[in-house]
């Protein structure tokens, strides 16, 4: 009988901790994904009705007021009830085929193809689904039809339409981002489609948004994480030396240099400004798994971004702890298994620009009320903080060098500093012929807000690299964000 | 405009609810750990008796629900919460009165649930209410009866056999006369009304658990509750009620090991189930389904993901204090007066209220087994454990499905969940529980008792 006492007591310790982890559990994913389940596209109770919706959804607007959506009312007929109704819909930059540079930014609310972008994650606000109890009541009593709020972007419209014309019939993504507060000012993916026109668009990869879904291979990008990762843990890497003969063998694997240069003797900052990658291979493998690993995840790879703002995907780096040492060399130059959003790597950029410092990517600035009064602004929150302020500073150092001296010359802009660093990745298509993807990344450090940006054009033929194709592009970008005062 | 007019009430009673819920919860949970004595005196706390307070939401909740229609105030539904409000408290003063040893916290952690179900269900639709509330008067009958019948019959082991067989035959009607539903053949219709076989079988299991596991015995003493158990494993898996089998083996193992403290078989039984999950899921498609669903319910959410998906967004939107009863859209979400009445829940009521009614399940535990506990019999020991545990991992079960933590299983929730079975069973099991509870003290008269050991002799047919 004893022994069922103490056994009762033992199984009721599981029981409650059964249940508590059930209400731990029910706590934690209501607190994380609640917004997001929330803003779900299949959520019937924030769908907007053409015929008689019971809430207009509210206008988006740009940083500086510039209608970007809104409710159109019309009269038509409808079909269902053969009589003169107001039909409803969202309309984009006016309507017309100019909305295809915010696409998917903004995304879409359209009665027959559910929601999309700040239109499906910020449906709470744009619904009005946040208002206090009073305004609700007030709302209910006095209004027709109950209206929605307000939603003002970091975006800057004309940074934004700038880099879509920019980048023409190429395919890939832009992102731009206030690297002081987080504040995304542009971001751009390519090919693109018209909001306002949805029905024959609906064809292709047109409407992945490249900039937050897309995971291209870095490349010589992904030596800014093997520098960091070096400068954190290996001591006398700026003052060592590799002698560079255009391939470095480790295993079996060959790692070459672009068109099997040799560099000859190159320390870490010549290794960056050529991009040299028997250089990397052999910091990568000299590091090995763990600590390159460890400075990744610092740095958010194998994370699961979750945002108020926007939906981020998870950026890969496989590595474990027994990773071969050939495939650690080829993932220190970027290539192998190694994947990245173009927004993640444009916060990485800010994070060296804003001294180690990676702030939480913000596109809600503010969001305004009925009667005018703010309801939200945006409060820059920072992210991680994946180096410290020292090695930041030899990082910048090390990119201005790039763009000064080196693969990223084209990048330059008159009279200011740039900061970069371009990269090439290799890509198998389908019929295993290789194509490129070219990256630059850059920022223009002591300008008013570390402006920071990340280019990637991809589906390129051989020869066409990050130097060639991205650091002209990321210049003027720049150039014209300066110019628009930021 | 009569709709305008009962959301802007649904809107303001928010607070009303919440508060008194928060209240209603918080009272529950700091008398949950007190001891009986304290109780006794304790009981009306300083703003009067619990029950007073259910009765209360019960009754505003009607009442606002009275207003949810086109034609304005309906006083139906107003009387008829007054009515059910009133049942309750004759309820409770009842059974407090006929049993003055009764766990009163547990009969009101019953009614708070069985509340939240019935004012669910009329809002949902008033005819699912009016047949859950005779379902609940039904169900107190087996309350009682099994008060009773818990208090004063102990079952032997020639008594067993005759349950175990009537165990087998009814999990076997549904296998041979049932249609098949949501991919499950555990229902059979006598009559137009349906039942589920499997929801009474497992007051059985509790009963027959409790008889071969009290004495210390060799393992081949052990061996016809044993078998027995795996028999009606195998049954509920052919009945493909996977959350039934689950639950089933749950009362096994715990029973087993806290009577026993035998961890060779309890760690076999556990390996063959895991064994037996791993097999099914590879045999049977509906198992990967459900797996692949509960991994990734975005993936396919117009079809494997839609009831997961769909729960988790109606839980979603309920935000802290709820959209306001009558104004969410429980209709998306599958079986929502059933499995998933939970979701609907949180999405009128709240995510606190969602988190207050874990507790509340919770508490069931520290009732459930502080009256094993409190009993120095075995036998009856084991009996409230074994209620306890069958009654609040089936909580676990469906609430853990609705939010994702683990696979859906598809078991009701006690007490909330709509159905004539889960009700009668559910209140069954706390009639067990209650049994033991009013007999805590008796065993130890039990041997200077002529009368009663007679009684136990006729019935068990041996001398202990």
């Amino acid at each position: 009988m004893k022994g069922i006492e103490q056994n009762i007591k033992k199984a009721l310790i599981v029981l409650l901790v059964a249940f508590g982890f059930l209400a731990a559990y029910y706590c934690y994913i209501l607190f994380f994904y609640s917004d997001r389940w929330f803003a779900n596209s299949y959520n019937p109770r924030v769908r907007m009705d053409a015929w008689d919706p019971k809430t207009v959804p509210g206008d988006i607007k740009d940083r500086n007021g510039r209608l970007l959506a809104s409710t159109i009312k019309e009269r038509r007929q409808n079909p269902d009830t053969k009589q003169e109704q107001t039909y409803y819909y969202r309309s984009y930059l006016g309507g017309g085929q100019q909305a295809e540079s915010i696409s998917h930014v903004v995304g879409y609310n359209n009665a027959k193809y559910g929601r999309s972008g700040v239109e499906a994650l910020q449906v709470r606000y744009l619904m009005g689904h946040n208002n206090p109890f009073f305004e609700k009541i007030y709302q209910k009593i006095f209004l027709d039809k109950e209206i929605g709020n307000t939603i003002h972007l970091t975006i800057d419209i004309d940074l934004q339409q700038y880099i879509h014309e920019l980048l023409g019939k190429y395919k890939g993504s832009v992102v731009a981002m206030d690297g002081q507060t987080g504040e995304i000012l542009a971001m751009v993916s390519h090919p693109s489609f018209n909001p306002n026109n949805l029905v024959e668009d609906l064809t292709g990869d047109v409407l992945v948004s490249r900039a937050t879904e897309g995971l291209y291979i870095p490349g010589s990008i992904f030596k800014i994480l093997v520098s960091a990762s070096a400068l954190e843990n290996m001591e006398d890497v700026v003052s060592s030396n590799f002698d560079c003969q255009g391939t470095y063998r480790i295993g079996s694997q060959d790692i070459s240099c672009y068109g099997g240069e040799a560099h000859g003797h190159v320390d870490l900052t010549k290794a960056m400004v050529v991009s040299c990658n028997g250089s990397f291979a052999d910091i990568g493998t000299k590091l090995g798994n763990e600590k390159l690993l460890k400075t990744a995840v610092a740095f958010g790879f194998n994370q699961e971004f979750i945002f108020p703002d926007l939906k981020l995907a998870a950026s890969r780096l496989p590595l474990k702890t027994n990773t071969s040492e050939e495939k650690l060399a080829l993932t220190s130059i970027g290539q192998g298994d190694v994947q990245v959003t173009p927004l993640h790597i444009a916060m990485i950029a800010s994070a060296i620009a804003n001294d180690g410092v990676m702030m939480e990517p913000k596109l809600v600035y503010k969001v305004i009320g009925r009667t005018g009064q703010s309801q939200k602004s945006v409060k820059p929150k920072v992210y991680r903080r994946p180096m410290n302020q020292e090695n930041a500073e030899t990082m910048r150092t090390m990119m201005e060098d790039v763009v000064s001296q080196g693969t990223g010359k084209a990048a330059a802009i008159k009279g200011k500093q740039v900061a970069g660093k371009t990269g090439t990745a290799e890509v198998k298509t389908k019929d295993s012929e290789i194509r490129n993807n070219a990256w630059f990344i850059g920022f223009v450090p002591g300008s008013k807000s570390n402006i920071a940006v990340a280019v990637v054009i991809e589906d390129l033929p051989s020869g066409q690299t990050g130097g060639k194709v991205a650091a002209p592009l990321a210049g003027k970008i720049l150039k014209k964000a300066l110019d628009l005062g930021y | 405009m009569s709709n305008k007019k009962f959301e802007i009430i649904s809107l303001t009673m928010r607070y009303w609810f919440i508060g008194l819920i928060v209240f209603i919860s918080l009272r529950i949970f700091m008398e949950a750990f007190k001891t009986k004595q304290e109780q006794s005196y304790n009981e009306e706390g300083p703003f009067g008796h619990i029950i007073f307070f259910l009765a209360v939401f019960l009754s505003s909740a009607y009442m606002l629900l009275a207003y949810n229609n086109p034609i304005g105030f309906e006083k139906y539904t107003a009387i008829l919460g007054l009515i059910i409000s009133l049942g309750f408290v004759v309820q409770y003063n009842l059974f407090r009165l006929i049993f003055p040893r009764i766990d009163r916290l547990l009969l009101i952690i019953v009614d708070t649930l069985t509340i939240f179900g019935f004012i669910m269900l009329y809002r949902f639709n008033a005819d699912l209410a009016i047949s859950q509330i005779k379902y609940f008067l039904l169900g107190n009958a087996g309350f009682l009866f099994f008060i009773i019948f818990t208090h004063r019959i102990r079952i032997g082991e020639k008594l067993s056999y005759i349950l175990m067989a009537l165990a087998c035959i009814l999990l076997l009607l549904p296998i041979l006369f049932g249609k098949e539903t949501y991919g499950a053949k555990n229902w059979i219709s006598i009559k137009g009304h349906s039942l589920q076989p499997s929801e009474f079988t497992k007051i059985i299991l509790v009963f027959v658990f409790a008889c071969w596991f009290r004495k210390d015995r060799k393992l081949l003493e052990h061996l016809p509750a044993l078998v027995f158990a795996g028999i009606a494993v195998l049954l509920v898996v052919l009945q493909k009620d996977l959350g039934a089998a689950l639950l089933y083996f749950y009362i096994f193992i715990f029973v087993y090991y806290v009577a026993t403290s035998d961890w060779i078989i309890t760690l076999l039984a556990g390996s063959a189930a895991s064994l037996g999950g791993i097999i099914s899921y590879h045999i049977f498609s509906h198992i990967r389904v459900r797996i692949e669903a509960w991994k990734n319910p975005w993936r396919d959410i117009e079809n494997k993901g839609y009831q997961i998906a769909h729960s988790l967004i109606a839980i979603s939107s309920g935000g802290l204090i709820g959209i306001g009863l009558g104004l969410g859209s429980p209709q998306v979400v599958p079986a929502f007066k059933t499995d998933f009445i939970f979701a609907t829940i949180c999405e009128e009521f709240g995510i606190i209220t969602g988190f207050c009614i874990i507790g509340l399940y919770a508490m069931i535990v520290i009732r459930g087994v502080s009256i094993a506990l409190k009993n120095a019999d075995p036998y009856k020991s084991l009996l409230a454990f074994g209620a306890t545990v069958a009654l609040t991992l089936q909580a676990f079960t469906i609430i853990g499905g609705v939010i994702k933590m683990i696979p859906l299983t598809g078991v009701t929730m006690p007490f909330v969940s709509y159905g004539g079975s889960s009700m009668v069973a559910s209140l069954a099991l706390i009639g067990v529980l209650e049994g033991v509870a009013i007999s805590a003290e008796d065993y130890e008269d039990v041997d200077n008792d002529v009368h009663e050991k007679g009684d136990q002799a006729f019935l068990e047919g041996e001398y202990e």
